[in-house]
């Protein structure tokens, strides 16, 4: 699914280079859940963001699903994220301005999906995430766990193969994180693959597969789960 | 892929930004549209056809107050030195100016008064033989008068009998367009049309009859004279230069003053027009470019308020070209609005305007021009702010703040 | 706390300097566009003669024949005839009295220091100094007996001694005007006036004359009017004494009248003399008319305010609508960005009284600046106006009212914008800043 072979990613500023990652290297199998930990500013978020094409990168080569993202412009990383990745954000990143529907409607629309087929796959992703009554709600009127939920919808309702997720969890307590941590695992074990950032090593645990980003590199791979998971990791 | 829905509920979620920029361009075509028809009216009043060859012609006064020569022999005498003068075409005695304001203007009758008859009011002239030819006007049609039916007085003892009138006179008083040759009247006096002058303007361009011109070969000399000098092309300076002192070489017990071309009294009779035209110009100009500023300005504003919202959507697989059109599309949908209602505001004001003031009805394809303007206009100052938003990173959507 | 407001101010100023950058220059570009046209119009309609404006009367009399039309609003003609003239001036009533014309000599001196020039003359009845306010600076007004007879003297405007005689006391000197010598009797002061009121017929702007002489040596010299003269119906006037006693109009007639009583004796004087006259076989008419319109009415009348500078105005007004809309959109995007500020101090207690005026007086601030400023392109307007039109060279100029004034219309426009953004900041509920973010 995703494989990245000596990945480097260097900032450049007026006096100093820094090298956010170096000699990165990782594959991702079809249906794995990783979830990627490491302390503050060792690299995580800049993972995250080449692997979701945010960012571009200095070195190396990243392969998508089988394409080389090093050599496709602007338009087609943008096509290739809204058709293969589905996003999951901290702060939800939901648009102000929009109901749930419309919110969820926004990578349909970049996709060019005909408005009644929108409106199914809005109607069931809100379903799954349990908020079909909110549709016409603005997000400032719900919670922050309702929030995260309606960004999930919006990162299913394209049907991804490829799920990032940002510290899912972190703007949330600790009931509505399990509820949200669920709603992944189901995602999960219905076929897609997710790549979950995250600081706090109890739910790292529940992930299948760990990795850790240290000074730029991965550093540790540490298995916490059983064997079944070990093979299907490919392992 | 438009999105005129969602844009249009987000809008209505943040009406007041909207708002002012729908009222300021509402406000800005009404302005526009009226100040541009106004202008377009200005321009075509300033660079009317007035008949003259207006840069070789010159004019000045002169008052004489010697006593010890006869004033009639004297301009004779005058004239024919100015015809002297190198570069000279010809030179005229002429009562008054054309194009300068300043002149008179009496009815002309196909009866004597006082009975009454069909009249047709026009400026007149009172000139000699060479008048026609400095002032460069068209003879279309019979012949300028002969030397002896110009009369020289300095009473009113003898009246001219002949007159040259401009065709414009000619038409309203004889509709048909037979006024060559026959007789038409000024107060009680007869005078025979033996002449007709293509277009020639009178001394008020602001007259509803501004072409109405009767030209007289009539000299009531007195002390006070106005002469009339045509000079070959390029001339005219030199010879302005050289009248002074020529004319007081002449005979000196007399003043010399106002020498101005025929244009410089134009121009200063339309000076207000002008005036009017050129700060309307100004007007407008700043006003578009503060209503541009302003949307400009407001873009900007949304842009950076929605910085997050934008690197989201990136995120989600817009591509730039999409993050452009949805501000485009916003924008037209605030503009449309504001266009329709300024376009209303446009004929309201137009309709006021008519109503106080001496301007005629707005033409309704100055407010469809203007609008159309103001829409380009509108576009072109929300793209380069759009361009901005589009390069928005959106790895800005991981970002937290 | 005014001055900690001031001061509050002049940070956020300096903290967005683009946005308060432009909102200045949306104000001064309001102002000043506002301010040109807005000038030339005070100018234009300013009372020139406030002390007694209300006092003096310009006199119309319908002479002509019923049926007849002229081309004034009320259908009266605007000046008098000669007899008109002469008789109301010569009758027992109303206070001052001037009747008047406009004329023009060629002027020289007995030596060839000065070189003949044309001189611009006013013809009057003596009271016309006393009546339009106008002071001497050496000599004085002539008397009744030189009026009466016709004398050769004449008062000078101070322009004119300085250029004759340097502006030396030229009392008992003589000056030549076309064939005669006269001798100068007074030397008026300044006259500073931009509307020239008493006699608007050949601009209402142009400057006033040099030359003030006898009426009386009118007829006696059989001077020419250089003034309008308008007729209404045919008639042979080929002589000097035909024009006395036609009934063409070409004179100016004022009277000074202190009470309404004095204005309704003088009415009916009117009315009493048109009665007199129609037994002459003049005023040939069933009703017969007369108006007295004191000098802002005469003014408005004659249309002294061009409708091109009221359009202008209007426009201008306009203009700063939208001047204040743009504002009002870059007060809103400042003040809301800057709500998570006011919610700590509301959260440190400051009322929203305060906070409202915080932002008021910011939005003051802004204001005055850009009436500043706005003055400064006002005055580049002025500028380019007497540029492109020298006939308005006293007119577009700010006199002390304007120059205040622009400020004030700044600030007070400044400030209706601002009302809404400071309410809307002033009203955030501080909680909602303090939780977040």
């Amino acid at each position: 699914m995703l494989t990245m072979n000596n990945i480097s990613k260097v900032y450049q500023t007026d006096m100093v280079q820094t090298h956010a990652l170096r000699d990165f290297n990782l594959h991702v199998e079809e249906g794995e859940f990783i979830a990627v930990t490491g302390p503050s500013g060792s690299g995580k978020t800049t993972f995250l963001n080449i692997a979701g094409m945010l960012e571009p990168f200095s070195e190396g080569q990243y392969l998508l699903d089988g394409i080389d993202v090093g050599g496709l412009n602007d338009n087609q990383r943008a096509d290739l994220r809204n058709q293969k990745i589905g996003f999951i954000f901290q702060g939800f990143n939901l648009i102000p301005d929009l109901n749930l529907y419309e919110n969820i409607e926004v990578p349909l629309r970049y996709r060019g999906i005909k408005a009644a087929e929108r409106k199914r796959r809005i109607e069931q992703c809100l379903e799954q995430v349990g908020l079909a009554s909110r549709a016409k709600h603005l997000p400032q009127q719900l919670s922050g766990g309702q929030q995260q939920r309606v960004a999930i919808a919006r990162a299913l309702a394209g049907e991804p193969r490829f799920l990032l997720a940002d510290e899912p969890t972190g703007n949330l307590d600790s009931l509505m994180a399990r509820q949200v941590m669920e709603l992944l695992e189901q995602i999960n074990r219905d076929g897609a693959t997710i790549v979950m950032v995250t600081h706090d090593p109890e739910l790292a645990r529940r992930a299948p597969r760990n990795i850790q980003v240290v000074d730029g590199q991965l550093a540790d791979f540490t298995l916490y789960q059983g064997t079944q998971n070990l093979k299907a990791a490919g392992v | 892929m438009l999105e005129i829905k969602p844009i249009f509920h987000a809008l209505c979620r943040s009406k007041v930004g909207a708002i002012l920029l729908l009222i300021q361009i509402a406000i800005t075509t009404a302005i526009v549209s009226n100040a541009a028809f106004i202008i377009q009216d200005r321009i075509s009043y300033l660079s009317q056809e007035t008949g003259y060859p207006e840069q070789d012609i010159f004019i000045f006064n002169v008052m004489m107050f010697g006593q010890d020569t006869s004033p009639s022999q004297q301009y004779e005498l005058d004239e024919a030195m100015l015809r002297q003068i190198p570069g000279v075409v010809d030179a005229a005695y002429s009562s008054t100016t054309p194009l300068s304001g300043s002149g008179s203007s009496s009815d002309f009758s196909l009866k004597p008064a006082p009975q009454e008859s069909k009249s047709a009011r026009s400026s007149y002239m009172f000139i000699d033989e060479h008048g026609i030819n400095t002032y460069g006007v068209n003879l279309i049609a019979g012949r300028n008068y002969s030397e002896d039916e110009v009369i020289v007085t300095e009473n009113y003892d003898e009246l001219s009998k002949v007159i040259v009138v401009s065709k414009s006179l000619s038409d309203e008083l004889f509709p048909d367009g037979n006024g060559l040759g026959q007789s038409i009247y000024f107060g009680d006096i007869p005078l025979k049309i033996i002449g007709i002058v293509d277009v020639m303007k009178g001394p008020w361009l602001k007259d509803s009859r501004p072409d109405n011109v009767a030209l007289i070969p009539f000299i009531k000399a007195g002390s006070n004279a106005r002469f009339v000098v045509r000079t070959e092309p390029g001339q005219r300076q030199s010879v302005m230069n050289r009248v002074e002192e020529a004319m007081l070489k002449n005979y000196n017990k007399r003043v010399i003053s106002r020498i101005r071309g025929l244009d410089e009294d134009k121009e200063q009779y339309m000076a207000e027009d002008t005036l009017m035209m050129r700060m309307l110009i100004v007007l407008i100009t700043i006003l578009v470019l503060v209503t541009a500023l302003g949307i400009f300005g407001l873009t900007l504003f949304n842009i950076s308020k929605r910085t997050k919202q934008i690197g989201t959507r990136r995120a989600l697989g817009a591509r730039k070209s999409a993050i452009i059109s949805y501000f485009l599309v916003e924008n037209a949908m605030i503009c449309s609005v504001g266009l329709v209602i300024g376009m209303i505001a446009a004929m309201y004001l137009g309709q006021l305007l008519m109503q106080h003031f001496s301007i005629a009805q707005l033409d309704v394809r100055y407010v469809i021009a203007t609008a159309s303007a103001v829409f380009i206009m509108s576009l072109l100052a929300v793209l380069a702010p759009a361009k901005r938003a589009a390069n928005i990173s959106p790895s800005i959507a991981t970002r937290t703040i | 706390m005014f001055l900690h407001y001031l001061d509050l101010s002049w940070r956020s100023f300096k903290r967005t300097p683009l946005v308060s950058f432009l909102m200045v220059l949306a104000i001064a570009i309001g102002i000043g566009v506002t301010m040109t046209s807005l000038s030339v119009y005070h100018m234009m309609s300013a009372d020139p003669i406030p002390q007694k404006s209300s006092q003096l009367y310009s006199v119309q009399l319908q002479i002509m024949d019923e049926g007849s039309t002229w081309w004034t609003k009320d259908n009266l003609p605007m000046q008098l005839t000669y007899q008109d003239a002469v008789n109301l001036n010569k009758a027992e009533a109303g206070g001052k009295r001037v009747t008047m014309v406009r004329t023009g000599f060629s002027v020289y001196l007995d030596s060839d220091t000065v070189k003949p020039f044309i001189g611009q003359a006013r013809l009057t009845t003596p009271d016309f100094f006393d009546m339009f306010n106008l002071s001497f600076l050496y000599g004085g007004v002539w008397s009744q007996q030189q009026e009466a007879t016709a004398a050769p003297v004449v008062v000078i405007s101070k322009k004119l001694n300085d250029k004759l005689f340097a502006g030396e006391n030229s009392v008992g000197k003589i000056i030549y005007l076309d064939d005669a010598s006269y001798e100068v009797v007074g030397v008026m002061d300044d006259w500073n006036i931009t509307t020239k009121y008493y006699d608007l017929n050949n601009g209402a702007f142009n400057k006033t004359e040099q030359l003030y002489l006898p009426f009386s040596l009118l007829k006696a010299r059989e001077l020419e009017n250089w003034g309008n003269t308008n007729g209404w119906k045919h008639e042979k006037t080929n002589t000097f004494n035909d024009k006395l006693n036609s009934e063409l109009v070409w004179l100016q007639f004022w009277v000074e009248l202190k009470t309404p009583a004095e204005k309704q004796a003088y009415e009916d004087f009117l009315m009493a003399y048109m009665q007199e006259q129609q037994k002459r076989g003049r005023f040939n008419r069933e009703k017969l008319e007369a108006k007295l319109r004191d000098v802002n009415e005469w003014m408005e009348y004659n249309n002294v305010v061009s409708e091109d500078n009221e359009i202008l105005v209007g426009l201008s007004f306009m203009f700063l609508a939208v001047c204040l809309a743009n504002i009002l959109g870059l007060l809103l995007a400042k003040f809301l960005r800057r709500a998570p500020e006011v919610g700590v101090r509301r959260a440190l207690g400051a009322s929203k009284r305060q906070i409202f005026f915080q932002h008021i007086v910011e939005v003051a601030m802004l204001g005055f600046l850009g009436g500043i400023f706005g003055v400064i392109l006002a005055q580049v307007g002025l500028l380019g106006v007497r540029q492109s039109y020298s006939y308005y060279q006293s007119l577009a100029t700010m006199d002390l009212t304007m120059l205040l004034s622009a400020p004030v219309i700044a600030i007070s426009t400044c400030v209706i914008a601002g009302l809404y953004p400071a309410w809307l900041v002033c009203k955030t509920n501080p909680a909602i800043y303090l939780k977040s973010q």
